[in-house]
């Protein structure tokens, strides 16, 4: 029976160390030969002329985390001693990661609320790029475009079938997002006003999520992030003043579409060293380009 | 007279025996596994804390009994609301629904693979099961989100199926490999002689089955249970994808196609994106305090009943026993006839009047005609209705299965396995995440295997059943129905702010094996509860010291035991993601993590952000979710081959 004993904690010890050997050496491999994990796109000219180095820690809202990790790539293929690391979470667990110490870049796709400026009083936000939020419905879902004043009772709860407001009989099923999200704050304050959302509405944790729920259901609308919308959904027209309006780039750069927003990178402090290289890319030329491919909006152009 | 022959006996030669030195090392080592014993409690009671001081504060501004009974949920509506009394219900409410899917599946699966099923059958069918385990609930609730949703959304013509229903089933089919695996353990276990000294009586197998082998198996079945309870009362995840997240009470209350929101979908749904340090944000961890409460008292509530149970099933109720067994038969049939009810009014909420009409009438039937029916009739029915169970489960299986493989496959490629990221991990592939993932279990394993072994073995071997040992159990029971992602707040409050440790492997390997903790003590006490007690009298008996008795007697046979609970706690330490999303992960890095304090990428995470967040990622998010299982079931392989083999040897 000893011996049984021995035989298995001799397996399981093997195990444990083969793992830990193969972390070991891999880390090492890793860092030693500085092989990316990441590699370039294929096709593209790598100018790694860059010299800007050192780890970056970059942390908070899902909405700006597909931008983050665009311009990151990017960054990092053009500057290989520099190691960016993402993550996400929402944008108050970034907001107080930067506060605590704990990542470099906090990501926010909402402006600082007065309890974290009373918290962290060093923060600075700089403003990296717009998004436009998008109503959704259905592919077969024939409705017109709405007015802001319909959306307002539609998700109040006071209109409950499409057929009163231009669509077929069926009833409504209203999606949103989680009550303190960012997207959803800049719907209510543009949309919704003092008016309370309807409790039967059904709440998702990421645009993804909504996107998800509506692009089954016939009788379902939702709101998502300009990037998001695809094939398997149908963008609603915003009818404002007697104009259908579109929910294009064009539209919310001139103004004329009326539900965007700012997204931001937030530091302890102005930026320093390779943050600020990293928050300079943005914001230049290259940056923004990179910004409009991930079909968000551009801030300086 | 005559001599009688004297054989001189050899003096006792003067050996030193050192009484002292055995009694110091003795007392150490008890004092060891109390210690780890109290870790467990400790842990909680720290967890406890942490949260009651930063839910204070909303209690004191809203009051705890609007905060209890209010009947809104808006904190951000004006004026803002903080009424939890819809996310208790429905808490309720999917907890109730999940075990009432998953215990009676479970324990039908557990009694056909001790009892019933051929050797070959049940050594393929258990690692089966087990590998439900290792599917990470971000893969079930995206697998009920585009599957199961609109299932019941066609089948049952309601304007969305993301409801009540819903959860259930999706937490119903998360416990069943839990309750499974430790209420099969718990069977096999039960004394051969039982079951012959049943049969010899002249009973039939289902008999047996029904009135000695599960009677004597409760306290294990218990355990299950509880587990299974745990599981589904603190999972997040899955949950808060597919019950739709809308503060609202069903109308009426056996409406199961209206959509809830729990208690756990609130604080996963919230927790990001709430300003830190505003009212919002300590309503929240006063709703994680409230949750934390209502696992404890359900936790109480449970051990109590199944105790009562036990003793009147196993006579140790004393002399009312007689009265219990008559009481009980009658009380049988109320029970039968008011399940019978519920099950009509939900039939009827679901498909309307003749629904609810048909299943009283069926279940009127059934009552009235079983207990007429002879012993062999009986055993034929319900060894049928065991064999629809397995089959049951093993469709269930198949299908996600099904769904992941197809959907994954054309994902996979040997560039998939070997090359980081690229793209927003829309193109390229996830090794970083493998080799994150498989460090981060290896360390959860590290820490809370020797923690774990060490508090079960002091709380089964060396303390009789007192109030220390009932105050650490429950202790263990509150960490087990803790929430991944009150875990995940916590590691970040603590290990990643206060002590400094920063997002890194370190901070995520020591909240996962919190995690998996109390799997591994309960599943560990139950191993060691089934070693025989003439074992550790034989060996007491010899002269052995306790140590000794039971480092040599009782842990080789609880070895096999033990390594289910290991492979629970694998199977879920890999697939979450709540813990490790604020302590421990990243979605993208340039190098492999150098030593225990960088952070990781980790497949659950890479998961769930390329579900969630990143568009047009559907193919990579199915492949990376094939991977995580096929990593998890390599891991599984190791740890069966471990566990058959001691099983075979220790076989007693």
């Amino acid at each position: 029976m000893a011996s049984s004993i021995v035989k298995t904690t001799a397996i399981v010890a093997a195990l444990a160390l083969v793992l830990t050997g193969a972390l070991l050496v891999a880390g090492c491999t890793g860092t030693d030969d500085g092989t990316p994990t990441s590699t370039p796109a294929p096709g593209t000219q790598v100018p790694t002329t860059g010299t800007a180095s050192g780890r970056l820690s970059v942390s908070g809202s899902t909405t700006v985390l597909p931008i983050a990790q665009a311009l990151a790539e990017r960054f990092m293929a053009l500057n290989p001693g520099a190691d960016i690391q993402i993550s996400g979470g929402g944008s108050s667990v970034g907001v107080s990661a930067v506060g605590e110490g704990t990542a470099d870049i906090g990501m926010a796709s909402r402006e600082l609320k007065e309890a974290e400026t009373t918290k962290y009083t060093t923060l600075v936000p700089v403003p990296i790029a717009r998004d436009a939020i998008v109503l959704i419905v259905h592919p077969s879902n024939p409705v017109p475009p709405l007015a802001p004043g319909q959306i307002r009772d539609i998700y109040a709860g006071n209109i409950t079938s499409w057929q009163d407001v231009g669509g077929s009989d069926a009833a409504i099923v209203l999606v949103g997002r989680d009550s303190a999200a960012g997207t959803r704050e800049v719907f209510t304050e543009k949309i919704m006003g003092t008016v309370n959302t309807t409790p039967s509405m059904l709440e998702k944790n990421s645009n993804g999520a909504v996107q998800t729920s509506v692009a089954p259901n016939p009788g379902a609308i939702g709101y998502v992030g300009l990037g998001y919308v695809d094939a398997t959904v149908r963008a609603l027209d915003l009818q404002v003043n007697d104009t259908a309006v579109a929910p294009s780039v064009e539209n919310v750069k001139s103004g004329s579409y009326p539900l965007s927003r700012e997204l931001f990178f937030v530091t302890r402090g102005e930026a320093t060293g390779l943050a600020k290289q990293f928050i300079d890319f943005t914001l230049s030329a290259e940056g923004q380009q990179i910004i409009e491919d991930e079909e968000f909006i551009a801030i300086t152009r | 007279m005559m001599e009688t022959p004297t054989t001189t006996i050899p003096a006792p030669s003067p050996v030193a025996v050192p009484v002292q030195r055995f009694d110091l090392a003795e007392r150490a080592i008890r004092g060891l596994w109390l210690l780890c014993a109290l870790a467990a409690v400790g842990a909680v009671l720290f967890i406890l804390l942490f949260l009651v001081l930063d839910a204070y504060p909303a209690f004191a501004e809203i009051g705890v009994v609007p905060f209890l009974t209010g009947e809104t949920w808006s904190p951000t509506s004006t004026p803002p609301s903080y009424g939890i009394l819809p996310l208790i219900v429905g808490t309720l409410l999917v907890t109730t629904g999940a075990m009432v899917f998953s215990v009676p599946l479970s324990i039908a699966v557990a009694i056909y693979l001790a009892e019933l099923a051929p050797y070959r059958v049940r050594a393929a069918v258990k690692p089966v099961i087990e590998l439900l385990a290792g599917i990470p609930s971000v893969v079930f609730g995206f697998f009920g989100l585009v599957v199961l949703v609109e299932w019941l959304r066609v089948s049952f013509d309601v304007p969305t199926g993301e409801s009540l229903l819903a959860g259930s089933i999706l937490l119903g089919i998360m416990s069943l490999p839990t309750i499974i695996s430790v209420s099969e353990d718990a069977i096999t276990a039960v004394p051969r002689e039982l079951r012959e000294g049943s049969l010899a009586l002249g009973a039939t197998r289902w008999q047996t089955i029904g009135q000695v082998v599960i009677p004597a198996a409760l306290s294990g079945i218990t355990a299950a249970v509880i587990l299974g309870v745990g599981r589904a009362i603190g999972e997040t995840m899955a949950v808060l994808m597919v019950t739709g997240n809308a503060a609202v009470i069903p109308d009426p209350i056996t409406n199961v196609l209206s959509p809830v929101r729990t208690l756990t979908g609130t604080l996963g749904i919230e927790m990001g994106e709430v300003a830190i340090g505003s009212l919002h944000y300590h309503a929240l961890f006063a709703v994680a305090t409230v949750l934390l409460l209502i696992a404890l008292g359900v936790n109480l509530g449970a051990s109590t009943v199944l105790h009562r149970l036990n003793a009147s099933a196993t006579g140790r109720g004393g002399p009312r026993r007689l009265a219990a067994v008559t009481g009980r038969r009658h009380a049988g049939t109320v029970v039968a006839v008011l399940v019978t009810a519920l099950t009509a009014a939900i039939a009827g909420s679901i498909a309307g009047a003749p629904a609810a009409v048909t299943v009283l009438v069926a279940g009127l039937a059934l009552i009235a005609v079983v207990p007429r029916l002879s012993r062999d009739q009986v055993e034929k029915g319900a060894f049928l209705l065991l064999y629809v169970a397995v089959a049951a489960v093993i469709a269930i299986l198949a299908i996600i299965l099904f769904d992941i493989v197809s959907k994954g496959l054309p994902a996979l490629s040997w560039e998939f396995l070997t090359e980081g990221p690229r793209d927003l991990g829309r193109a390229g592939g996830i090794f970083p995440a493998i080799v994150g993932t498989l460090s981060l279990v290896a360390g959860a394993i590290a820490f809370a295997l020797p923690l774990g072994v060490g508090a079960a073995i002091y709380l089964a071997e060396y303390q009789r059943e007192n109030r220390l040992t009932r105050v650490v159990r429950s202790g263990v029971d509150l960490l087990n129905g803790t929430p991944s992602i009150v875990f995940g707040l916590f590691g970040f409050t603590f290990l990643v702010i206060a002590l400094g440790l920063g997002v890194s492997m370190l901070a995520g390997q020591i909240t996962l094996g919190l995690m998996v903790l109390p799997t591994i003590i309960r599943t560990t006490e139950e191993a060691l509860r089934q070693v025989p007690q003439g074992l550790r009298e034989g060996s007491l008996a010899l002269g052995a010291t306790r140590w000794q008795t039971i480092r040599r007697v009782v842990l080789p046979p609880a070895t096999s035991g033990i390594i289910t609970g290991t492979i629970l706690s694998i199977g879920r330490a890999a697939g979450e993601t709540a813990p490790i999303l604020f302590t421990a992960a990243v979605f993208s890095q340039r190098f492999l993590p150098s030593s225990v304090f960088d952070p990781v990428m980790a497949l659950p995470y890479h998961l769930y952000v390329l579900a969630t967040t990143v568009p047009g990622a559907r193919e990579n998010t199915y492949g990376t979710a094939l991977v995580l299982i096929v990593l998890v079931c390599a891991i599984y392989a190791v740890a069966i081959v471990v566990r058959d083999r001691s099983h075979t040897t220790m076989r007693l």
